[in-house]
């Protein structure tokens, strides 16, 4: 609750009693011997004593390296009404973060986080075999399998889940589901059984969820590697469950809208993302409590360029009523790079914090800047900068040489150094909060006295922000010349550039192929001797104009 | 009269007295002028010599605008996509509907024009009620004399929609999520918003009607009290409910059908050019065809009051003529 407020977010302040959810932790024995006297709270973090979400038994004797030892937990979970992404609303359940998690036994001791606002989550790899009983006829999705399922005469029926390799387990179930089943199949791609827990009210949505999660196993696994587990449930979580747009092993939900318009992103982009996490979260299995990046920024990232392969030429919408009637802005088109990595909503937060900072010591209105979009950013920054195939074969290196095995940065790190990237890349975009701000500060071109026509030209280029890139410049002559240079000195503020030629210099561009996405202000990339600035503000001036005149008809229309 | 007669005799009105129709057209330009320019500097500023500014001018250069967004204040900070196309009138329409402040940065613009409104109301329903030509100073005499009433009129219609706006939606939008709480179809939420948002309108719809056939009556009766007129205009509509329920019905729909109508032509602002041109055109049309509306509207209102209270045509208040030219009698005078 103390995150949530810094972030400004005081909802379960005045939240009551019985909305509220619980583990209560009734008995734990190891081997056959109660251990529960022994249950005491801990907060690693920060040493929180009201903190009741990590719990230490000590346990009788040291488990030696290899031994197996059986722990038995009791537990009741309450459900709480729907909150971070779990809980239940009228008929519909979702149920995450409900049984007592085992905290990962690393080299350096025990990992094991409290809940935090701002992160997920971090387990290790089991088997859940699992049991679930529900009232009867209601439709159940869960984590795995189902393996059968037995009607118990009583009104209820119990739902027998079941799954090898994966780090978490969460399910749903509600009587208004309807179920779709549909088949993922591909050259080269191992097959995978979709299925679909579709709200009624979406049934006309059902083929786009379904090639939404076509397009991400398909890509991810053509640039990646292959999804494993063969099958995999998509929620449409009901309207007003704050469930969506989350993922669980082989078990995701999406989120659309009653009126969800064609052309826009939605539901295509959330289920291409949380589709894509099977992969980064899910097989990867990186540590989220403290390097969220690794896996959001990098889904992050491949939902981008999924969308833009698969779904390219959309438009961004708004919603008015109520937020209930969308509107589609059909003049314009989210370009890959910029939009669908959310440049715009990075930018006011590019300073925000330092990515290498575990992410649950981030400022919690900061993370999601840092972790989702910066990284996407990034990325593609080193996509455009290196080339989509050595990038391509560092992710995929990444997926394959760490499936299942939870790397941390410095393991994604090493695979690029070994592709050429330099280490001050990652010192510039991960290891500070340096904003990157190139412009080009000057352009003068102007005749010299000399019976043949020639040109002087000075160019000025300038670095604003503290982050360092090594960028190209592009002037633009007259005649249809160009010429190239580059401002790649790290210790240098700017550059000057100067020329003489026969043709008079129109304009000059900074990173003229707009390779480093990071750059936070476009604008001043670039100058031109024929600037089309009036033109463009006298057009845009009038069309707001035509609005402003709207909005005083409507306002007047009240006296 | 009935309200379709009404409605009728209003068109006829409107359509003698194009005047009114292009000085309103004209007045809106000239009112949002100001702030037009501010936002054009803000945009000329923030592009300068950047080769942004080609994209700009050309299409829609969405990256430049988020980011100007992100940086541009007063009038320049409502400069965001809902003013494309249809989206600027269902914006503002659902901005109204559900009762969002108006942005700060165009305050002064309508708070402006919203008085500019009060004082040419009264030519406006001179005009109408007298259905003949008055000249410029006709027209204005009776804004002037009526300015003082309709401005006190106009303070206490906003203190009632203040009272509407700023309490009774919000209350109602708490019964409505307190009622929503546990609704888990969307299509049902949207069926309370709906319920709610209606509700709403209409019961501004009705302070809104009572405000207009008080206006009607300050100028047509030529009276002073405000109180006096609402007092008035709310038995009008109490003793007629159905003709002035009606007419109002009618005039919504007109409206809706213009707005409809520019939904489906709306232009789109991605282009330069004469395309452009074309553009800017269909656009300012569509803010004519919205004050014809309005025109109609208010010249239909007056004419169901007339043909309720007195006759077609009648106004209190005699013509005003304008002053003979100041003269001297020459003859009478001794050097």
């Amino acid at each position: 609750m103390r995150e949530l407020a810094l972030e400004g977010d005081f909802r379960l302040h005045g939240r009551p009693e019985r909305d509220r959810g619980s583990i209560d932790l009734d008995s734990i024995s190891v081997d056959g011997s109660n251990l529960t006297s022994r249950l005491r709270f801990i907060a690693p973090d920060d040493g929180n004593a009201y903190d009741r979400t990590v719990a230490a038994v000590p346990l009788d004797r040291p488990v030696a390296p290899g031994e197996t030892i059986s722990v038995q937990l009791k537990w009741r979970s309450r459900v709480p009404r729907p909150y971070s992404r779990t809980g239940a609303i009228a008929d519909y359940y979702f149920i995450a973060h409900w049984f007592p998690k085992i905290g990962v036994l690393e080299a350096e001791g025990w990992n094991c986080h409290q809940f935090h606002s701002a992160t997920e989550f971090f387990a290790d790899f089991g088997v859940y075999d699992v049991r679930l009983t529900v009232p009867a006829g209601w439709i159940l999705g869960a984590t795995g399998r189902e393996k059968d399922r037995r009607d118990n005469g009583d009104g209820s029926t119990t739902h027998h889940y079941y799954q090898e390799d994966v780090h978490d387990f969460a399910w749903t179930t509600s009587p208004d589901f309807v179920e779709r089943r549909a088949r993922f199949e591909h050259p080269g791609l191992p097959p995978a059984d979709m299925r679909l827990l579709l709200q009624p009210e979406h049934l006309n949505q059902e083929a786009r969820h379904f090639e939404a999660t076509r397009a991400a196993l398909r890509y991810y696994g053509e640039w990646y590697g292959p999804y494993p587990y063969g099958h995999v449930t998509i929620v449409d979580p009901a309207w007003q469950s704050r469930s969506g747009g989350m993922e669980y092993p082989t078990f995701f939900t999406a989120g659309t809208r009653w009126l969800a318009p064609e052309g826009t992103t939605e539901p295509e982009d959330v289920t291409v993302h949380e589709a894509g996490h099977q992969l980064w979260y899910g097989v990867v299995a990186t540590n989220e409590f403290e390097h969220a990046w690794m896996d959001e920024g990098l889904t992050q990232f491949s939902e981008g360029r999924v969308m833009g392969t698969a779904f390219p030429g959309r438009h961004p919408s708004e919603r008015f009523f109520g937020g209930f009637i969308p509107w589609v802005y059909r003049d314009i088109r989210l370009a890959r790079e910029t939009d669908l990595n959310y440049l715009a909503a990075f930018r006011p937060h590019a300073e925000g914090d330092v990515q290498s900072t575990l992410t649950f010591r981030q400022f919690p209105g900061e993370t999601g800047y840092i972790t989702y979009f910066k990284t996407a950013l990034w990325l593609n920054t080193l996509e455009r900068w290196i080339g989509w195939p050595k990038l391509q074969t560092i992710l995929s290196t990444f997926f394959h040489r760490w499936a299942f095995k939870h790397p941390k940065p410095d393991d994604f790190f090493a695979i690029a150094h070994d592709a050429g990237v330099p280490e001050w890349f990652f010192d510039e975009v991960h290891r500070s909060s340096n904003a990157f701000d190139y412009a080009v500060e000057e352009l003068r071109s102007w005749p010299l006295p000399s019976s043949d026509p020639m040109f002087e030209t000075t160019v000025v280029v300038r670095r604003h922000g503290e982050a360092v890139f090594p960028v190209d410049i592009r002037v633009d002559f007259e005649d249809g010349s160009h010429q190239l240079a580059s401002f790649a000195e790290r210790s240098e503020r700017w550059k000057i550039l100067r020329y003489t030629t026969k043709a008079r210099a129109v304009r000059a561009q900074v990173d003229p192929d707009r390779v480093l996405l990071l750059d936070v202000n476009l604008t001043n990339n670039s100058l031109t001797l024929e600037p089309r600035a009036t033109q463009a503000a006298r057009k845009w001036s009038l069309v707001w104009m035509t609005w402003l005149q709207d909005l005083m008809l409507t306002w007047a229309s009240f006296v | 009269m009935g309200p379709a007669a009404a409605w009728r005799a209003g068109l006829g009105r409107v359509r003698r007295a194009p005047a009114l129709l292009f000085g309103g057209w004209l007045i809106t330009i000239i009112a949002a002028a100001p702030a037009m320019w501010a936002v054009r500097s803000a945009i000329e500023a923030h592009l300068g010599r950047s080769l942004e500014a080609e994209r700009a001018a050309d299409s829609v250069n969405y990256e430049w605008w988020q980011e100007f967004a992100s940086q541009a204040s007063g009038p320049a900070g409502t400069f965001t996509p809902s003013i494309l196309g249809f989206a600027a009138p269902l914006g503002n329409l659902s901005s109204v509907a559900d009762a969002l402040p108006l942005p700060s940065g165009v305050v002064a613009a309508v708070g402006g024009f919203v008085v500019l409104q009060i004082f040419l109301a009264g030519g406006i329903v001179d005009r109408f009620a007298r259905d003949t030509r008055l000249g410029s100073y006709g027209f204005l005499a009776a804004c002037g004399a009526t300015f003082f009433r309709l401005l006190r009129l106009g303070i206490i219609a906003l203190a009632i929609y203040k009272l509407l706006f700023m309490f009774a939606r919000p209350a109602m939008d708490a019964v409505q999520r307190s009622w929503t709480q546990d609704f888990t179809v969307e299509r049902h939420a949207f069926a309370a918003y709906a319920l709610t948002t209606i509700a709403f309108i209409l019961v501004v719809a009705a302070v809104n009607l009572v405000v207009d056939f008080a206006k009607i009556r300050l100028v047509v009766e030529d009276r002073r009290s405000a109180i006096g007129a609402l007092a008035s205009g709310l038995r009008f509509v109490a003793r007629q409910p159905l003709a002035a329920a009606g007419l109002y019905g009618i005039n919504v729909l007109v409206f809706a059908a213009v707005l409809g109508l520019y939904a489906i032509v709306a232009p789109s602002a991605a282009v330069s050019g004469w395309a452009l041109v074309w553009t800017l055109l269909v656009m300012q049309l569509f803010i004519l065809a919205r004050l014809w509306a309005r025109l109609v509207f208010v010249a239909s209102e007056t004419a169901l009051f007339q043909s309720r209270l007195a006759h077609a045509w009648y106004v209190a208040r005699p013509i005003p003529a304008r002053p003979a030219p100041a003269t001297v009698d020459m003859s009478q005078s001794r050097i």
